[in-house]
């Protein structure tokens, strides 16, 4: 995959980015640090001092909103990553522009924070809807493997209280507005009939997949047409073949009965820190045999942007 | 008409299989893709009669949405949930109103996916084993799901030779005086059938129907409609009973399959009428055993043959009428060139004094 491109990554939930204290993380093999400068925007630099490749994320975020770097205490501005305080060389206040961290775009939108590798791209519109629900993993799994066992069976990867997921499909993964798109049948746990007998399923899982960076949204609806549950579920590939996953999910309607009140006990959506391998390495791979066409056909036909409208 | 054009594969000399004059070659059938055959201008059965109620309920073929209910008591078949907020264009299987063509026969609710203008009753599959009006007990039918496409589960059922292996705990092992596998065809239907003397006793049979000898002639008759993806599976056991069964593998995706099953036990004695339809759900899991992970393999092109014994030609056969028939959708022929509504109890065998209506 590349991530050069104009590719929107959901790195961070908004709460997690501060002035308090940098964050690392990866797109990729790239490490970047984000903070909050003291206008409170969210600022994204290279992880990494040109002056002697310490990280900056081991500093600290001033008290002007610059990053300085916990080696030697150099400061950078976010906006544009120029070099702006040497503590040794408090007489020089201009630098050549050539002393620079690489600074990438950021977007926030309430929820996530954005980054993209791009300076120059434009920022995706967004609206994401409130979440009350969220929480952030780490996974032991490339990007495509991640990807690939949410398709295949979600419950590799993630938990809905009360829910459980069925091998069965009502809409096989397909193009939708420039998005992956697919419909699972799932039954209410644990009282249930096994799944390969039975003639109605209670609840569908909707997911809607963006083909590059694997930004989902999750819909679980009941038969009536009711959205009891919605997520978005952003993974992002890290270094070592980490995946960071960032979630936020935000229930419903009510649905009726001891099996609603379940849902929305405490954490209706959970999101597994880890894949149970011998699960994942029997999974058959069905569903993501067809992602994987669907995405070459679509990368063929249509640039690499991100028109991020997982939330529309 | 069917009964000309139906003949056995054997006495064909211009058949694909010997002449390669057919537009599918054998070759392209050993590597058949059954998840990219598509078929429509066609009735699927989706649901069981007494499943349709007031109350919406779903179903899809080829991933496309379907909603039925009834309407003071007329079934009504919409693409679009009477609750769901409208963001999508209605499909070109639909009329104006985003309504399916639907009829009720052989206690089934029918769709006809494909052009709306060309439904017509006369493409309904002849099910002559089954009541026109439905009307059977309820535990005469299932429903039952397969993780595999539809092709490979019909497949799976023209090839009776694996259920010695796969069933042989329910229809008896491979054990026989002799077996013959013959195979008749037209453009829309296959039919294979296959005859065992002296065949171990089915041990359903043995149990719940007291059959005391131990082999029994045997036979089996699958026919297949291919648009419909449905097919009857008929036996004919000597000592024993007739069990006629109604086989739909609805493709409610490329790779899953739907069974709305139906089986006429009505003349069997009192156990094994209720038991033997139950023996359905535990078939199918024998049959998803193998099917589930094995039709993953078949989703993409290969270049590496499938290897055939010559009790397979009725899979080839099948494979061969699919492709044809597909090959003919994708160049705009939808057409009828045979009649599938026709009664054909002759061709399965059927005893009609056994299944009057």
């Amino acid at each position: 995959m590349s991530l050069d491109s104009d590719l929107w990554w959901a790195v961070a939930r908004s709460e997690e980015v501060t002035s308090q204290k940098p964050l690392s993380l990866d797109i990729g093999d790239q490490p970047v640090v984000l903070w909050r400068d003291n206008q409170g925007i969210a600022r994204a630099l290279e992880d990494r001092c040109p002056h002697r490749r310490a990280p900056l994320s081991l500093g600290c975020i001033r008290d002007n909103g610059q990053i300085q770097c916990g080696y030697h205490g150099w400061s950078y501005d976010g906006e544009t990553g120029r070099l702006k305080e040497i503590p040794n060389m408090k007489d020089q206040q201009k630098f050549p522009p050539i002393y620079k961290a690489n600074a990438f775009a950021v977007s926030e939108q309430p929820g996530f924070v954005r980054v993209c590798l791009n300076p120059k791209a434009q920022a995706p519109l967004n609206a994401d809807p409130k979440y009350t629900y969220v929480g952030t993993v780490n996974v032991s799994c490339s990007h495509q493997e991640y990807l690939n066992a949410l398709y295949d069976d979600p419950g590799l990867i993630l938990s809905i209280r009360g829910v459980r997921f069925s091998p069965y499909l009502m809409s096989e993964l397909h193009e939708e507005n420039g998005m992956l798109v697919m419909e699972r049948n799932c039954q209410w746990h644990p009282l249930h009939w096994p799944s390969h007998f039975v003639a109605e399923f209670p609840l569908t899982l909707l997911t809607r997949t963006h083909p590059l960076t694997g930004e989902t949204q999750l819909t679980l609806r009941d038969d009536q047409f009711h959205d009891l549950l919605y997520a978005v579920l952003s993974p992002v590939p890290s270094a070592r073949g980490v995946t960071a996953v960032r979630w936020r999910a935000e229930l419903g309607v009510r649905h009726p009965g001891v099996r609603g009140a379940v849902l929305r006990g405490i954490n209706p959506l959970s999101v597994h820190a880890s894949v149970d391998g011998s699960k994942l390495r029997a999974t058959k791979p069905t569903v993501s045999l067809h992602g994987e066409d669907l995405r070459k056909v679509m990368l063929e036909t249509t640039p690499a942007t991100h028109d991020q409208t997982v939330a529309a | 008409m069917l009964e000309t054009a139906d003949r056995p594969v054997s006495h064909d000399d211009s058949s694909a299989a010997s002449s390669g004059h057919s537009p599918v070659a054998l070759n392209a059938i050993n590597r058949w893709v059954p998840h990219n055959l598509v078929m429509r201008d066609s009735w699927f059965p989706v649901a069981h009669d007494y499943s349709v109620t007031g109350k919406p309920v779903r179903r899809a073929i080829y991933s496309h949405p379907i909603f039925l209910w009834r309407d003071n008591g007329v079934v009504v078949a919409s693409e679009f949930h009477p609750n769901e907020r409208i963001a999508r264009d209605k499909s070109e299987f639909t009329n104006t109103q985003g309504r399916y063509p639907v009829m009720e026969h052989y206690g089934v609710v029918w769709i006809w996916f494909g052009n709306p203008l060309a439904a017509d009753p006369r493409h309904l599959p002849s099910l002559p084993f089954l009541p026109p009006k439905g009307g059977l007990p309820r535990h005469m039918t299932a429903t039952v799901r397969f993780e595999s496409a539809a092709p490979i589960s019909l497949e799976n059922l023209i090839d009776l030779t694996h259920a010695d292996f796969l069933h042989a705990d329910v229809v008896g092992d491979e054990r026989s005086d002799s077996e013959t596998v013959e195979t008749f065809y037209d453009s829309e239907t296959v039919t294979m059938v296959r005859t065992c003397v002296n065949k171990s006793v089915a041990p359903v049979m043995k149990f719940f129907s007291g059959i005391k000898q131990p082999t029994q002639n045997v036979r089996q008759v699958i026919r297949i409609y291919l648009r419909s993806h449905c097919a009857i599976a008929y036996g004919r056991f000597s000592p024993g009973d007739d069990v006629p069964l109604f086989h739909p593998c609805t493709p409610e995706t490329r790779d899953r399959t739907r069974m709305e099953m139906v089986m006429n036990t009505s003349n069997a004695g009192l156990m094994f009428r209720h038991v033997m339809p139950k023996a359905g759900y535990k078939v199918s899991r024998q049959d998803s055993y193998m099917t589930s992970p094995q039709s993953p393999r078949y989703m993409r092109h290969t270049d590496r043959k499938d290897l055939h014994s010559k009790f397979d030609q009725a899979g080839q056969r099948y494979r061969m009428a699919m492709m044809e028939l597909a090959d003919r959708q994708a160049n705009g022929d939808f057409a009828y060139r045979d009649n599938v509504s026709a009664d054909c109890s002759d061709i399965i065998g059927l005893r009609k004094e056994l299944f009057r209506f």
